[in-house]
């Protein structure tokens, strides 16, 4: 055998020891979610988009962990992140037993799903400059898969594709002139056909809550819809110039209705967040009118940018009670397709899918008093406070936080329950006439001082309720000393766990709500907890990191623990059955 | 040391409303024919209570009086030095700088407005 004949022998058997060594499903590894996956009412061995599926039930039909089994959880690996600045808040996602997720700065990781082992990692030069001079910032609040990439948005104002196999930029797009705005991205985009999709940061700034779409594969911005009058109709509801004062910001995911093709988003507050115009607010104040498209739920054609429908929670929004907050839980009854939606105020909304026609709109929270009511049949405020200059008496409730906080609920398929975490807590408030801040700089225009403060019913608090989501009924609840911040998720296993602020991850019996399990990951929790499959193994994942603007509130409501409770840190834990 | 308040108030008379007052004289794309909303307002660059209001009473509660996401500010015995330099730098992951943002003599009349505060 000559030299060429040996060298091609070995080649051949080294061509063979690595098709060997790859197994099939890695060399056939999926680089996008299927269509069926995102579609589906449970995420199966994935969690391909941040809501769990397009459904956005933030369930996994996952059930090796099981109630029967669930007191033999422990931790399987554990990952911790460089420069975790106010902790963790992203929910991971997981395709083909590999764990993605982000941390501050837009930093991203890519880990085995059953050993953590990294695979790759992606640290965006980001300007650093910019970032100090921003109050929502540097956290990130999430990822997208699709065509191939890993999306994710920067605080300066990017939008940046990855190969999902590797972890090099395909493309860097600049969507947002941040150092004029000083608003970026902190929110999950959401991939929707040949789009990636994403919503700009804020409610206190003076500019127009953009939400994007963009070309998957190009990077190439393909539309751009205003929040703040980005319509004719629209321009109509803001007095004189004061669109300019903006807000508005889509600054959460929202999600996709594969079957009439609408994008379903949510849009934050219009600027300042306290209005002094009064009862006169359609004339005077800041501000004066409906303010559309802020603190609105729209539905937009996601090839072409353009709005179908919407409904505007509150009108002339003068609490900041964003609707950017709440998952759209898309489910049918009695023959009706509906989309069930929480607002920042602490009240349900619970909308025709077809048309965004109030179906019902019941409140999870007790303390509630910026409005009497809210119509359910119309959804028209009842009875609203229209805050004048001066000191607002009685406090106003809930407090800036909301009833309802960021993160999202979950709704489990198999007993019809919708779990979703509520606060109660009221604040001190005085309005000040301030000089609306109509040019774009690195100010928040609040027009306000405020005070947290126990509600009139007993402490600051927070709550876990089971209830159907269409009335609203309740079939049980679980109180806490600290309201929880994270995500919950409800499993098939008929489990529903959720991570707390003192760093405690519960898991309850979903149809009772009986505690079945719990763990210390030693700090609160701020970020999303998702379950996935790898190796045959069904895992949950949940990043521990205490920090967010919420978060921070509860060293004055609290004191300890979490006056000493480490804030820049944080880590990714991740749970498996004990062998 | 701490910056006499009459300075401050002298750097407080000083200060122009050029930016507000260049945003007023633009016209509403949409052709509204109601009164720019701004118009309603004084102008309130250099009153600290009103610019505390926009800006800090988001982490500092109560006007400065309680603590929030930031720290109580009344009576603090920091000194003026370093409360300039916090606001104008800020702290990574707490709170923003301000540097390029407001002038000397808004940072003057912020600190004065915390000075004053009673309890």
């Amino acid at each position: 055998m000559t030299f060429h004949e040996r060298y091609a022998v070995g080649c051949a058997a080294v061509a063979v020891a690595a098709l060997v060594t790859v197994s099939p499903t890695r060399a056939q590894a999926p680089t996008q979610p299927q269509e069926a996956a995102l579609n589906a009412e449970a995420a199966q061995n994935d969690w391909p988009t941040y809501h769990g599926t397009y459904k956005s039930y933030h369930y996994s039909g996952l059930d090796q962990i099981n109630t029967g089994n669930v007191k033999n959880l422990e931790v399987a690996w554990m990952h911790f992140p460089e420069r975790a600045t106010r902790g963790i808040q992203s929910t991971p996602l997981a395709l083909d037993g590999v764990l993605y997720y982000s941390g501050s700065y837009s930093r991203i990781w890519a880990l085995d799903g059953a050993t953590g082992k990294t695979i790759w990692s992606y640290t965006p030069e980001l300007d650093e400059d910019l970032v100090s001079k921003q109050t929502h910032s540097p956290y990130n609040r999430g990822i997208a898969i699709g065509h191939g990439n890993l999306y994710v948005g920067t605080v300066d104002g990017r939008l940046i594709a990855l190969d999902l196999k590797t972890g090099k930029p395909v493309w860097d797009t600049k969507l947002l002139d941040s150092k004029k705005m000083t608003v970026g991205f902190t929110g999950a985009p959401l991939v929707v056909k040949d789009k990636v999709i994403i919503g700009a940061q804020g409610g206190e700034w003076p500019h127009r809550g953009p939400i994007f779409g963009v070309e998957g594969k190009t990077g190439a911005k393909k539309w751009e819809f205003l929040t703040v009058a980005g319509t004719e109709e629209a321009m109509k509801t803001w007095g004189g110039d004061s669109w300019r004062t903006g807000g508005g910001g889509g600054w959460m995911p929202g999600t996709y209705d594969p079957e009439s093709n609408t994008v379903w988003w949510g849009t934050a507050n219009p600027a300042p967040l306290y209005d002094w115009g009064g009862p006169d607010w359609k004339k005077s104040g800041p501000r004066p009118g409906e303010n559309l498209y802020t603190t609105s739920v729209i539905a937009l054609d996601p090839d072409t940018g353009k709005l179908k429908f919407y409904h505007q929670e509150l009108p002339h929004d003068a609490w900041d009670f964003d609707s950017s907050v709440g998952e759209f839980v898309m489910i049918e009854r009695g023959g009706k397709k509906l989309v069930v939606h929480a607002n920042k105020s602490g009240y349900i909304f619970v909308y025709d899918r077809s048309n965004a026609k109030i179906e019902n709109v019941w409140p999870l929270v007790k303390n509630i008093n910026f409005v009497k009511s809210i119509d359910p049949k119309t959804g028209e405020l009842i009875g609203r406070r229209d805050l004048t200059e001066g000191k607002v008496d009685p406090p106003l409730c809930p407090a800036i936080a909301g009833g309802i906080s960021w993160n999202s609920g979950a709704y489990s398929p198999k007993n019809g329950l919708f779990y979703r975490i509520g606060q109660e807590w009221c604040m001190e408030l005085t309005v000040e006439k301030t000089t609306p801040v109509l040019e774009p700089m690195a100010q928040l225009n609040l027009g306000a001082t405020f005070k947290f403060i126990p509600p009139p019913d007993g402490p600051a608090r927070g709550h876990l309720s089971a209830r159907d989501p269409v009335t609203g009924a309740k079939k049980w609840e679980v109180n806490y000393k600290y309201p929880p911040l994270a995500s919950v998720l409800a499993t098939a296993g008929n489990l529903v766990f959720v991570p707390d602020a003192e760093g405690v991850v519960h898991a309850y019996n979903a149809d009772t709500g009986e505690e079945l399990w719990s763990r210390n990951n030693g700090m609160g929790h701020n970020a999303g907890i998702i379950s996935y499959m790898a190796g045959g193994k069904q895992y949950i994942a949940v990043p521990a990191g205490w920090g967010s603007l919420v978060a921070d509130e509860f060293v004055a409501l609290y004191g300890e623990p979490f006056k000493s409770m480490s804030k820049n840190t944080g880590a990714l834990v991740v749970f498996a059955l004990r062998q | 040391m701490r910056i006499p308040l009459v300075t401050v108030a002298s750097l407080a008379i000083i200060w122009p409303w050029l930016s507000t007052v260049s945003f007023a004289q633009q016209s509403n794309p949409a052709g509204s024919a109601s009164p720019p909303a701004q118009g309603e307002a004084s102008p309130n660059d250099l009153d600290g209570r009103k610019m505390f209001s926009s800006n800090c009473g988001f982490c500092h509660q109560d006007g400065g009086r309680h603590a929030g996401r930031g720290p109580k500010l009344s009576k603090s015995e920091r000194s003026d030095e370093f409360m300039i330099e916090r606001i104008k730098k800020g702290k990574t992951g707490s709170m923003p700088a301000y540097g390029d943002v407001f002038s000397d003599a808004q940072i003057g009349a912020l600190l004065a407005y915390i000075r004053g505060l009673d309890d």
